[in-house]
C-alpha cells in the first residue's frame, strides 16, 4: 500500500507543506513574485501584473484555507493535487472535456483543469474530499457504492461532484434531466447505467 | 496474455474444494470493497502517489510519422530551472517510426518546469517517406518504409472445396467490409512513480500485470527481479494496453536513478493516444454463398488490416459460423503509426462485425428471419456454445417478433430497426498463487499478487475466502496489487477471475484444514468431519457441535495459521458464449444513429459477484457502442499525424448516448469460474449496424457509423442499392 | 503551458489599459499574440496547454466586464460579455424574447463549460479546427503557408467560402446573434464603437487570416445588444453526432417576421458551415411572402445550400445543413419535425 499521510487536514498541514515545498524549489523563487511584461507594465493604468514567477495564492477548499505559492499558470486542479496532495479529483483529458477534474466552485461545477487557481481566490471550492463527514459518505457517494456506479474509479470523483451539484440544484430532476446534467463527464469503463441509477436512488426513484 | 501455464498438468482440486452447491456468498451481489475509498477520493492510484522529494518526468516524442534523428541537444534543457535529470532515448542516426515515438526525456522539480525545459530540447530530424494509411502502404508505388516490406502475408486457411461450394450456392454476396483503428483511452494514463533505495527499485505502476511489470523492469534495466517491487493498488483502466513497464517505465526508472530522487512520469492524453496501443483495423473482401434453403455453403475472404508500425492485425473470420467450404487469407499492413496492443477481446469485435453484417445480408437473400437463419447455421451446441438457446431466449425477451422486414416503411425521417449478433470468448486462466493468514484474534488476510482493473478482483478475493471459511465478506481482508504477494498473472483475456479464484479457494481451504486440525482435538472429534459455515467451525450436519469462529481461532495461541496455496484444476474452465440484440433509430435526413435498447444474454460460468459481473457487461456494451458509433483514430492522410489526440474530437459516449441496457446472465456453476470482461464488448457494434440496416434498408459495411457514411450509403441505395 | 504574468483589472478602463501600449498607429502587431484576455478560459487554457497560444500576459476580464443582462429602453436586451453561458441559458426574460439564442446557449458544451464559459468568450473562442489546435500543423492561422483541410481530414470543415482558410466559426451564440440583428459594443483606448453582428466576423483573406473578426488588438468586446424582436417566430436547430457533449455538425437559426400567417421577411443563418456565421440570403428571399409549411421549408433549405462547395470528406454536411435549416423553419412554425 501507499504510505498513508497521517497528518490531519488542518490549515497547519498546508503551512507545513508549503515550507517543505519552498525548501525544495529554493528561496530564489520568492523574489520572482512581481514580474510583468516590463515595458507594458509601466504604462498600465490598471491593476498591477503579477507573475510569471510564484505568487501567493489563497484558496478556500472544503471550508479550509490553503496558502500556496504558485505561478499564475497553475490550474486549480494541479494546485490542489500537487501542492496540497488532495488527489481525489483526477487529471484525465486536461482540456476540459472529460469531467474527471470536476469541482464545485461557489455552487457550480467547473472543470478544475481549465480553471486557473489564481482566479478562484475567495471562492468556496469543494472537492470530492469535502463530501465525507468523518467516516460517513455523502448520500451520493453511498448511492454510487450501492448501485456499483463505478469500476476502475478514475472518473468517479468527478462524476460524483457533478452528481452532487446537480442534486443540490435540481433535487427533483427527471431521468432525462439527470442525463443531460451529467453529459459533461466521461466514464471509460462504461458504468453510465448505474451512475444514473445512483442519481435516481438519491432522489428516491428506484429504477432509472 | 493467458495466465502462466505450468509444464506439468496442475493437480486436480479435491472434491471438497469444489464450489458449494448452496453458496452463502458466491453468486450474490456484493458491493465492491474498495468502493468507499474510490468514491471518497481516498484511493491512491499511481497518478496520485506522492513521495518525499519526488520530481516530474516528461518524454519528448517525435512529431513526425517517419524520420531519422540527426542531432539531439539537451544542453539548454539541462540548464533550465529545476531540471534534475535528462537523457537521450534514441541516439542520432536512429529512426522514429511514428508520431509519438520516444526520443528523449527529462525530469524537473515541478511539472511546470519540466514543460518549460521540454521546449528547450533541440532535435534535428531528417524527414523520411511515410505511410499514413493502409491504402498508401498497399499502393503499387508505395515507398519501402518497413524492412521486409510494407505488408506481410499470413498463411492460407482452407477447408472443403471452395469451387464446389459456390456451385451449390443459390445466392452469393460479394462485398468489402471494414473496421477502423480505435485507442484504449484509459482514463488513468500509462505511467508510474519510480523510487530507488540503493539498487532496489519500488515502482507504483498503472498496470494490468504487477508481477509481469516487475519482470519487465528487471529485464529492461538488467537488474535482478528480486530487486524490483511493483505496487498497483488502484489503476484507472487498461483494456489490454498495460502489461509491462513500457518505455515510459524504463525512462522513469532511469531518470530516478540519475536524479537520485523519486520520479513521477504519467503520460498526457495525447501521448496516450499516440503511443500506448490501439485496436488494429480490419478490412476484408468477402464472397459468401448460401443454399436455397438457407445453409451457409461457401466462403472466400481476403482480409488485411494495420496494427501500426510493424505490428500484427489478424482476427478470427468468419467468426462463429460454419461454412463447410472456406478459404481465408490475411495480410498485415504496416503504416507509420503507433503499434497495436491487445484491446478488450482482441480480434473479436472485428471478426464479429465482418461476419454478422454478412449474415443479415445472406438471411435476406433467402428471405429468412436473421435469428432463424443464424440458429440454422450455428456450430453444434456445447456448454461454451449456447447461442441457439440464447437467440431464442433473447429474441423473446427483446420482442424480436415486432421486428419489421429490412427497411422501416413508416413515414417520416426517423427509422427504427432491430439487429442481433453473437459473441464468443475463451476466458479461463491458471497459475495464480495465494497466501492466507488466520490470526488468533480471528482476523483473516488473503494475499494474492493480482490487481484490480475495476473488474472487482479485490472483492471476489474476499468473497471466495469468506465463502470457504464460512465468514461474512467483511471478516476478510484481501490484499492484492503488490509483488510482495504471491504470483498472479496479468489481467488480460478475461482470465483474472478464473486464475485467481481457484487459488484463493485452495489456499483458504488449506488454512481452514489447519484450523480444523486445532478445533478437532479441542472438540474431541475427527477434524475431517468439521466444516465452516455461518461463522462457526462445526461437525458437518450438526451446527451446535462446534465453536464460533473467534473461539476456534483462540486455539491458535501464539502461532497463527500461515499457508500458501496454488491454482488447481477443476474450479474453472474456459469458453463463453453470448448474444445481443439492439434497437436503433436512424435519422435519414442527418445520418445520425441513436440507440434505444440493448439486450444481452451472456454466460461466464459460475458467477462470483453478480453485481460486478453485471457492471462488466454494461461496460463491455458501452465500449462496443463507442466502437460502432463514435471512436476513431484519425490520422492526417498527408502527414500521418493524428488530428484528434484528445477527448474532444476523439468521441466517447456520454450519459445521453447510452441506451437502456438489459442483461440476462446465464449462471453455469457446473462449469466453474470463467470470466466476462471481454465477451460483451464483441458483438454490440455488429448488432447496431444490423439494426441500422433493418431501419434504413441500407447495408452499413464499414465502422464507425458516422453521419457521413450513413448518408452516403443512403445515396448509394437510391442510385442502385447496397443490399 | 508557458508561464505568464497575470493582470486582474477591475473595470473596462483598467482592462483596456492592461492590453498594453497603444501608440498613434494603434497596437503593435504582435500584441494580440503576447497579451491575451481570459474570461471563462474554456478555450484559451486548452490552447495554451497545447502551445497554440503562448501569451506573456493574461488579462482576466471577468471582473472588469459586465456580467449582467439588462433591458434596453427600446425593449431589447443588453448582455454583458462576462455573463456566464449558464446564466443566459436560464434567463427567463431572454428566453421569452430570444428563444433561439437561449436554446443555443443551453446547447453549448457541457454543464461545466456553461458554468465557466462567458458570452464574450463563446463569441471570441478560436476555431475548433484540429489542424489549428495541434501544434504539429503550422497552418495559415499560425503563420504558416497553407490550410491543411483541403488535402486532409476535412469532414468538419467549411462548405462555404473559398479559403484560404477553411475553418468553421465555432460560436453557437454568434449565429442567433446575427439572426436577431444584434450589435456588439467594443471599447478601446479611444472610446467605444458599435458594430453590427453581421459585419463583425471576417471572411479569411491572406491579410486577415490569423483572426476571425474586426476586434482590434487594443479593444475589448463588452456587450451583445439585441434589438426588440418584434412580431417574429424563432427556430433554432442543431445537429449533433453524439447526444452528449459534442460540437454541432451544422446548426441553423431562423427568425421569421410574420404578417398574419405569411412570412414577411426572414433571417436564416447557419453555423458550422463557413468561417463566419453564414447568412443564407437566397433562403431568406425564398421564404418571404410564403406561409410556413413543409414545401416552403424544403425550398428554402435547398436555396440555403445553393453554392455550397464541399471538399473531399464534408459533402454530407450539405444534406445535414439542409435538414437543419428546414427543421428550424418548421420549428419556428410550430410544426413537429424529427
Amino acid at each position: 500500500m501507499a504510505p498513508k499521510d497521517e497528518r490531519p487536514d488542518t490549515p497547519e498541514r498546508f503551512t507545513v507543506s508549503r515550507r517543505a515545498f519552498l525548501k525544495t524549489t529554493g528561496i530564489s523563487s520568492l523574489a520572482a513574485t512581481v514580474v510583468g511584461v516590463a515595458d507594458a507594465d509601466a504604462q498600465t493604468p490598471g491593476a498591477r501584473a503579477v507573475g510569471p514567477g510564484e505568487v501567493p495564492v489563497q484558496l478556500l477548499v472544503n471550508g479550509k484555507r490553503l496558502d500556496l505559492k504558485i505561478e499564475p499558470r497553475v490550474t486549480l486542479l494541479d494546485a490542489i493535487r500537487t501542492r496540497a496532495d488532495m488527489t481525489g479529483n483526477k487529471r484525465v483529458c486536461d482540456r476540459g472535456t472529460c469531467g474527471a477534474c470536476t469541482m464545485i466552485v461557489d455552487g457550480r461545477t467547473v472543470y478544475s483543469c481549465s480553471t486557473l487557481a489564481i482566479e478562484v481566490q475567495g471562492k468556496q471550492i469543494r472537492t470530492v474530499e469535502g463530501l465525507t463527514r468523518g467516516a460517513t459518505l455523502h448520500p451520493m457517494q453511498q448511492a454510487f457504492c450501492d448501485a456499483d456506479g463505478l469500476m476502475c474509479g478514475f472518473c468517479t470523483p468527478g462524476f460524483i461532484m457533478a452528481s452532487v451539484a446537480l442534486f443540490e440544484k435540481h433535487p427533483q430532476a427527471t431521468v432525462e434531466q439527470v442525463k443531460k446534467g451529467l453529459d459533461g463527464n466521461i466514464c471509460r469503463c462504461g458504468t453510465f447505467t448505474r451512475i444514473l441509477e445512483a442519481n435516481m436512488k438519491v432522489r428516491g426513484v428506484a429504477r432509472a | 496474455m493467458q495466465g502462466r501455464g505450468n509444464q506439468t498438468p496442475p493437480p486436480k482440486a479435491p472434491d471438497k474444494y469444489l464450489w458449494p452447491d448452496k453458496p452463502a456468498v458466491i453468486g450474490t451481489s456484493v458491493k465492491r470493497l474498495d468502493g468507499p475509498d474510490k468514491v471518497a477520493g481516498r484511493a491512491k492510484f499511481s497518478y496520485d502517489i506522492s513521495r518525499p522529494g519526488m520530481i516530474y518526468g516528461k518524454i519528448l516524442r517525435s512529431p513526425h510519422a517517419h524520420a531519422r534523428i540527426v542531432a539531439i541537444d539537451l544542453s539548454a534543457a539541462e540548464q533550465a530551472p529545476g531540471v534534475k535529470a535528462a537523457l537521450v532515448w534514441k541516439q542520432p542516426g536512429a529512426e522514429v517510426m511514428f508520431q509519438g515515438d520516444e526520443v528523449a526525456a527529462l525530469a524537473a522539480d515541478t511539472e511546470e518546469h519540466a514543460w518549460d525545459a521540454m521546449r528547450l530540447i533541440k532535435v534535428d530530424y531528417e524527414a523520411l517517406p511515410h505511410l499514413a494509411s493502409v491504402d498508401q502502404a498497399m499502393a503499387a508505388d508505395a515507398p519501402a518504409v518497413f524492412t521486409g516490406g510494407n505488408t506481410k502475408p499470413g498463411p492460407v486457411q482452407e477447408s472443403g472445396d471452395i469451387d464446389a461450394g459456390f456451385k451449390q450456392a443459390a445466392h452469393v454476396v460479394d462485398a468489402t467490409y471494414s473496421t477502423h483503428v480505435v485507442t484504449h483511452v484509459c482514463l488513468e494514463t500509462h505511467g508510474c512513480v519510480c523510487e530507488w533505495d540503493g539498487d532496489k527499485l519500488t515502482a507504483w505502476v498503472s498496470t494490468q500485470a504487477a508481477h509481469g511489470t516487475a519482470q519487465g523492469f528487471a529485464q529492461g534495466l538488467q537488474i535482478p527481479q528480486t530487486n524490483v517491487r511493483v505496487i498497483t493498488q488502484y489503476m484507472g483502466g487498461g483494456f489490454g494496453s498495460k502489461f509491462g513497464p513500457d518505455t515510459q517505465g524504463l525512462i522513469c526508472a532511469k531518470l530516478a536513478q540519475q536524479a537520485k530522487v523519486p520520479v513521477k512520469l504519467m503520460l498526457d492524453r495525447k501521448e496516450e493516444h499516440l503511443a500506448t496501443g490501439n485496436r488494429p483495423s480490419a478490412i476484408a473482401h468477402i464472397k459468401a454463398g448460401v443454399t436455397a434453403d438457407g445453409k451457409l455453403i461457401a466462403y472466400d475472404a481476403q482480409s488485411w488490416g494495420t496494427g501500426g508500425a510493424g505490428a500484427t492485425s489478424n482476427f478470427p473470420l468468419p467468426y462463429i459460423y460454419v461454412f463447410p467450404n472456406r478459404r481465408r487469407t490475411h495480410q498485415d499492413v504496416y503504416i507509420n503509426a503507433g503499434q497495436q496492443r491487445a484491446m478488450r477481446a482482441p480480434g473479436h469485435p472485428q471478426g464479429c462485425f465482418l461476419t454478422e453484417i454478412l449474415m443479415d445480408e445472406l438471411a435476406d437473400r433467402v428471405k429468412m428471419d436473421p435469428v432463424e437463419f443464424r440458429i440454422k447455421n450455428l456450430p453444434d451446441r456445447a456448454p461454451n456454445a449456447m447461442w441457439g438457446e440464447y437467440f431464442t431466449r433473447g429474441a423473446k425477451a427483446f420482442g424480436w417478433d415486432k421486428r419489421h422486414a429490412t427497411g422501416d416503411s413508416t413515414p417520416g425521417p426517423i427509422k427504427t430497426g432491430f439487429g442481433c449478433a453473437a459473441n464468443q470468448w475463451g476466458g479461463g486462466g491458471r497459475g495464480s498463487k495465494a497466501h492466507c493468514d488466520i490470526n488468533a484474534d480471528g482476523t483473516v488476510v488473503m494475499k494474492c499478487g493480482t490487481q484490480d482493473l475495476g473488474t472487482g478482483t479485490r472483492t471476489i478475493v474476499a468473497m471466495v475466502t469468506a465463502e470457504t471459511l464460512g465468514l461474512p465478506v467483511s471478516a476478510v481482508t484481501p490484499e492484492i496489487g503488490d509483488t510482495m504477494y504471491p504470483f498472479s498473472g496479468g489481467s488480460g483475456g478475461s482470465t483474472t477471475a478464473a486464475s485467481v479464484t481457484p487459488a484463493i479457494r485452495v489456499t483458504a481451504f488449506k488454512a481452514l484444514d489447519a484450523l480444523c486440525a486445532k478445533v478437532g482435538p479441542a472438540l474431541g472429534v475427527d477434524a475431517a468431519t468439521l466444516v465452516a459455515s455461518a461463522g462457526r467451525i462445526h461437525v458437518k450436519g450438526t451446527p451446535s457441535k462446534g465453536l464460533a469462529w473467534k473461539d476456534a481461532c483462540k486455539l491458535l495461541g501464539t502461532e497463527p495459521i500461515s499457508v500458501d496455496g496454488d491454482w488447481m484444476d477443476g474450479l474453472s474452465s474456459t469458453g463463453t458464449s453470448g448474444v445481443q440484440f439492439t434497437e436503433a433509430e436512424v435519422d435519414i435526413e442527418t445520418g445520425i444513429v441513436r440507440l434505444k435498447r440493448v439486450l444481452t444474454v451472456q454466460d461466464c460460468g459460475l458467477i462470483v459477484d453478480k453485481l460486478t459481473t453485471e457492471s462488466q457487461v454494461y461496460g463491455g456494451i458501452v465500449g462496443s457502442i463507442n466502437f460502432a458509433l463514435y471512436e476513431d483514430r484519425i490520422l492526417d492522410r498527408v502527414t500521418g499525424q493524428m488530428v484528434n489526440p484528445n477527448m474532444e474530437w476523439y468521441l466517447i459516449a456520454g450519459m445521453s448516448d447510452v441506451p437502456q441496457i438489459d442483461i440476462i446472465l446465464n449462471n453455469m456453476p457446473e462449469r466453474g469460474v470463467i470470466g466476462v470482461g471481454e465477451p460483451p464488448t464483441v458483438s454490440t457494434a455488429a448488432a447496431i449496424a444490423n439494426a441500422v440496416r433493418n431501419a434504413t434498408g441500407v447495408t452499413m459495411r464499414s465502422l464507425p457509423l458516422t453521419p457521413a457514411k450513413v448518408l452516403d450509403a443512403l445515396e448509394q441505395e437510391k442510385a442502385g442499392g447496397t443490399l | 503551458m508557458k508561464a505568464f504574468a497575470y493582470v486582474n483589472p477591475a473595470n473596462e478602463k483598467e482592462a483596456v489599459g492592461a492590453l498594453g501600449p497603444s501608440g498613434p498607429q494603434g497596437p503593435s502587431s504582435d500584441v494580440r499574440d503576447r497579451v491575451m484576455l481570459i474570461a471563462g478560459g474554456q478555450d484559451l487554457l486548452a490552447r495554451m496547454k497545447d502551445y497554440i497560444a503562448q501569451p506573456d500576459r493574461l488579462v482576466n476580464v471577468k471582473n472588469a466586464l459586465d456580467a449582467t443582462i439588462t433591458a434596453t429602453p427600446d425593449g431589447g436586451l443588453k448582455i454583458g460579455a462576462a455573463v456566464k453561458i449558464a446564466d443566459l441559458a436560464d434567463h427567463a426574460r431572454a428566453a421569452a424574447l430570444y428563444p433561439a439564442l437561449v436554446h443555443a446557449a443551453g446547447g453549448v458544451g457541457t454543464p461545466q463549460i456553461r458554468n465557466q464559459g462567458t458570452v464574450g468568450g463563446n463569441i471570441h473562442q478560436r476555431p475548433r479546427c484540429w489542424y489549428f489546435r495541434n501544434e504539429e500543423f503550422v497552418c495559415l492561422k499560425k503563420g504558416g503557408n497553407r490550410c491543411f483541410a483541403p488535402a486532409g481530414e476535412n469532414q468538419f470543415h467549411a462548405i462555404f467560402g473559398n479559403g484560404p482558410s477553411h475553418i468553421v466559426h465555432p460560436s453557437s451564440l454568434a449565429v442567433p446573434a446575427v439572426a436577431y440583428g444584434a450589435k456588439f459594443r467594443l471599447v478601446g483606448p479611444n472610446g467605444e464603437r458599435i458594430v453590427d453582428a453581421g459585419e463583425y466576423f471576417t471572411m479569411p483573406t491572406m491579410q486577415n487570416v490569423r483572426g476571425e473578426n474586426v476586434l482590434a488588438a487594443d479593444e475589448l468586446f463588452t456587450h451583445l445588444i439585441l434589438p426588440a424582436p418584434g412580431n417574429v417566430k424563432h427556430g433554432h436547430y442543431e445537429v449533433r453526432y453524439k447526444a452528449s457533449h459534442d460540437w454541432p455538425i451544422v446548426f441553423a437559426t431562423v427568425i421569421l417576421a410574420m404578417n398574419g400567417n405569411t412570412i414577411q421577411s426572414a433571417r436564416v443563418v447557419m453555423g458550422a458551415v463557413a468561417p463566419i456565421p453564414w447568412r443564407a440570403v437566397a433562403a431568406e428571399k425564398a421564404l418571404a411572402g410564403k406561409p410556413i409549411d413543409a414545401a416552403t421549408a424544403a425550398a428554402a433549405a435547398d436555396a440555403a445550400l445553393d453554392g455550397a462547395k464541399p471538399m473531399s470528406r464534408n459533402g454530407y454536411k450539405v444534406q445535414v445543413a439542409k435538414t437543419a435549416v428546414k427543421r428550424a423553419i418548421l420549428q419556428a412554425g410550430g410544426i413537429k419535425t424529427a
